[in-house]
């Protein structure tokens, strides 16, 4: 009696393990069907470039509200956020942009009269080509992809915050609910599918552009060759490219 | 031997934990890391797979095609549904069904539809950092101009937020016009003077400068005590020189101001109640959408003066010099200096190059006229001495005309052999 237990134990054991074996690769098959992605090969394809033109901007901040939707920003913080820069008579300069923007602006900063020059600047993550936020990464969470959008691996991240004190646009966040960092994805799950990134496709008066700059017969390489542009803090070396059309001297 | 021990058993340390070092980061790396540099590769596929919640607007155009088309038209063209509407993820899910769909409620579904007071100055707030060009509403003024006795009154109790100002043809068949300026673009308030009559005044393109007729014939009508021509044909300024001209005369268009509201005041301006005002509904066939001019034309101005004539007086010819001089700007908004070079060249035109003398019979053959502006005088006697194309009877002629000129005034055009030919 005591030996029959024994083998059918082990019978029992080889069964059993086989089920699992089999039922877990199954599984697996079916996670990986889930995925519909592009391809590394189709991704070099690809270098999302983008386009801000302030002269268009009329600060009403609808951006800042698709955005903060898309990707359930946080409170208090933005993605993208809109600036506006007021010069006076005496050439005084006042910069705000209250909540960043998301509920538009109220009043002019100085009265209307001394007022002698004024605009909006729409502001984002700039994706560099030589980013100082993914250079200080110490666990690789923070890296280019290959079509050259600078992303976080929220898995990975350890929520230290060396990245959100690089970067000189501060265009990043500690996401305070998640306890990693946080940025701008250029909509990366929208602009492989063929739809424009949501502050793009939010904005009322055609004040931002986004597109492949590695097409030459896209629209942003027509435009870039056609207007005078400028970056922001080009002096550092970080290669932005987020291109500024009629970029004003005060822009920071 | 003895005294070397300690060193080996150093080195089997070492060496057991670099072996347990790379298995360790062997096994704690994760999946796909370092495939194609230093990160995962698997996080931007997780990233592409992200919820999509903003929608575009073709995705509303598939369902929602007549208003679709209506936003189209006007003057919000360019603004996406999403900006007045939200996000529209929920929305449609619940009515395009599949996954997760029976989860959703129908409260969750509704879009935002009513969209408050705030929300239409989000956009057209007067404010200094506004491009300038751009349609902004001061409340105060706005409703000083129309009248509106309640200041609670909402935009879309008079605006529909589909067709803001009830254009009559597509927006975006707006024509192409060169810059048309109001005193308010650049001045706080209206000055007294005409910028005619101040010294140095840069010198600004108006209406009357090209349409004069309309312009008079409007200034002799009642419309004019009130508004300007940009309050009907409404502008949209769109770089330094040019701008589009919308068209408007649509009866809704009208009704703006003149329509019978509450909130409005009762007296100024003249307003009607739409159904009692069109006593017999026959008058309104089916689509006409400038029915009120049909009547009120002569409120207004002429329209068969609308028809494009040249807008330079009969003598121009003789006293553009002077206009060109004071004003080049002015002539600049719709010519080009290329233009004026192309009668004003102190050296000759580019035409007539080495090739000229050949070429040149073909062009004077064809038509005149082009090379009359200079060649005014005498045309071509000026060299051929006589009429060109030889005239009729130049064969009886000719034997005059060479002994008068000497033959080489022929030799010219025709080679020494022409005369062998004959002779």
């Amino acid at each position: 009696m005591e030996k029959m237990e024994r083998r059918q134990f082990i019978k029992l054991g080889i069964f059993s393990t086989a089920g699992v074996l089999i039922g877990s690769f199954f599984a697996f098959a079916d996670n990986e069907k889930k995925l519909e992605v592009k391809s590394y090969n189709d991704l070099l394809n690809y270098d999302w470039g983008y386009i801000v033109d302030t002269s268009r901007c009329i600060g009403c901040g609808a951006c800042v509200r698709a955005c903060k939707m898309e990707n359930n920003v946080p409170d208090n913080y933005f993605r993208t956020w809109v600036e506006r820069y007021e010069i006076n008579k005496d050439e005084k300069i006042r910069v705000d942009s209250p909540k960043g923007a998301i509920e538009s602006f109220k009043e002019n900063n100085f009265p209307a009269s001394e007022i002698v020059k004024a605009f909006f600047v729409p502001k984002l993550c700039n994706h560099c080509y030589d980013s100082p936020c993914v250079q200080v990464c110490p666990v690789g969470a923070s890296y280019h992809s290959p079509d050259k959008v600078v992303l976080i691996d929220k898995e990975h991240c350890v929520g230290c915050g060396y990245c959100v004190q690089a970067c000189p646009y501060s265009c990043r966040y500690i996401n305070q609910e998640k306890g990693t960092a946080d940025k701008c994805t250029f909509c990366y799950h929208r602009i492989h599918k063929g739809l424009a990134p949501a502050c793009v496709n939010a904005c009322p008066r055609n004040a931002r552009l986004y597109g492949n700059l590695k097409d030459p017969e896209s629209k942003i390489r027509k435009v870039l060759n056609q207007r005078k542009y400028g970056l922001l803090k080009a002096e550092l070396g970080t290669n932005p490219k987020c291109y500024y059309l009629e970029l004003d001297m005060e822009i920071k | 031997m003895k005294n070397k021990k300690h060193i080996i058993i150093f080195f089997c340390v070492v060496l057991i934990i670099i072996i347990i070092g790379v298995i360790a980061g062997k096994i704690t790396r994760p999946k796909s890391y370092g495939e194609h540099g230093n990160y995962r590769y698997n996080a931007v596929e997780e990233l592409q797979n992200q919820k999509i919640i903003n929608q575009d607007i073709i995705t509303c155009s598939e369902c929602h095609k007549e208003i679709y088309q209506l936003h189209e038209k006007d003057a919000h063209y360019n603004v996406p549904c999403v900006d007045c509407h939200g996000p529209g993820d929920l929305h449609t899910q619940y009515h395009q069904g599949g996954e997760g769909s029976g989860n959703i409620s129908k409260e969750q579904a509704a879009m935002q539809k009513e969209y408050k007071f705030e929300g239409c100055l989000y956009c057209h707030r007067k404010l200094k950092a506004k491009p300038f060009d751009f349609p902004q509403v001061d409340k105060n003024e706005h409703y000083k101009f129309l009248n509106v006795t309640n200041p609670e009154t909402k935009c879309i109790e008079c605006h529909s937020p589909h067709e803001p100002v009830f254009l009559l043809t597509d927006a975006r068949q707006a024509r192409l016009h060169p810059v048309v300026y109001k005193c308010t673009d650049c001045h706080e308030q209206k000055p007294e003077k005409s910028h005619r009559d101040v010294p140095g005044h840069p010198s600004i393109f108006e209406c009357r400068d090209c349409h004069s007729q309309v312009v008079k014939d409007f200034n002799d009508r009642s419309h004019h005590n009130y508004v300007d021509c940009r309050t009907c044909h409404l502008y949209h300024r769109e770089n330094e020189t040019t701008g589009r001209i919308y068209k408007n005369g649509n009866a809704k268009f009208c009704l703006l101001c003149h329509e019978k509201k509450p909130f409005k005041d009762e007296k100024y301006p003249p307003k009607i109640e739409w159904s009692t005002h069109i006593g017999n509904p026959d008058i309104v066939s089916k689509g006409d959408a400038k029915i009120c001019l049909n009547c009120h034309v002569d409120k207004i101005h002429k329209m068969d003066l609308l028809v494009k004539a040249d807008p330079h007086p009969e003598n121009w010819k003789s006293i553009h010099r002077e206009t060109a001089r004071q004003n080049l700007s002015v002539c600049m908004n719709c010519h080009t200096m290329n233009q004026c070079y192309s009668c004003h060249m102190k050296n000759k035109p580019a035409s007539h190059n080495f090739n000229w003398r050949k070429q040149h019979s073909k062009i004077a053959a064809g038509n005149k006229s082009s090379c009359e502006i200079c060649h005014r005088k005498d045309g071509c006697f000026s060299c051929h001495k006589t009429e060109m194309p030889h005239p009729k009877d130049w064969q009886e002629k000719h034997k005059d005309f060479i002994s008068k000129n000497g033959k080489t005034i022929c030799n010219n055009c025709h080679k020494e052999e022409f005369c062998k030919q004959c002779h």
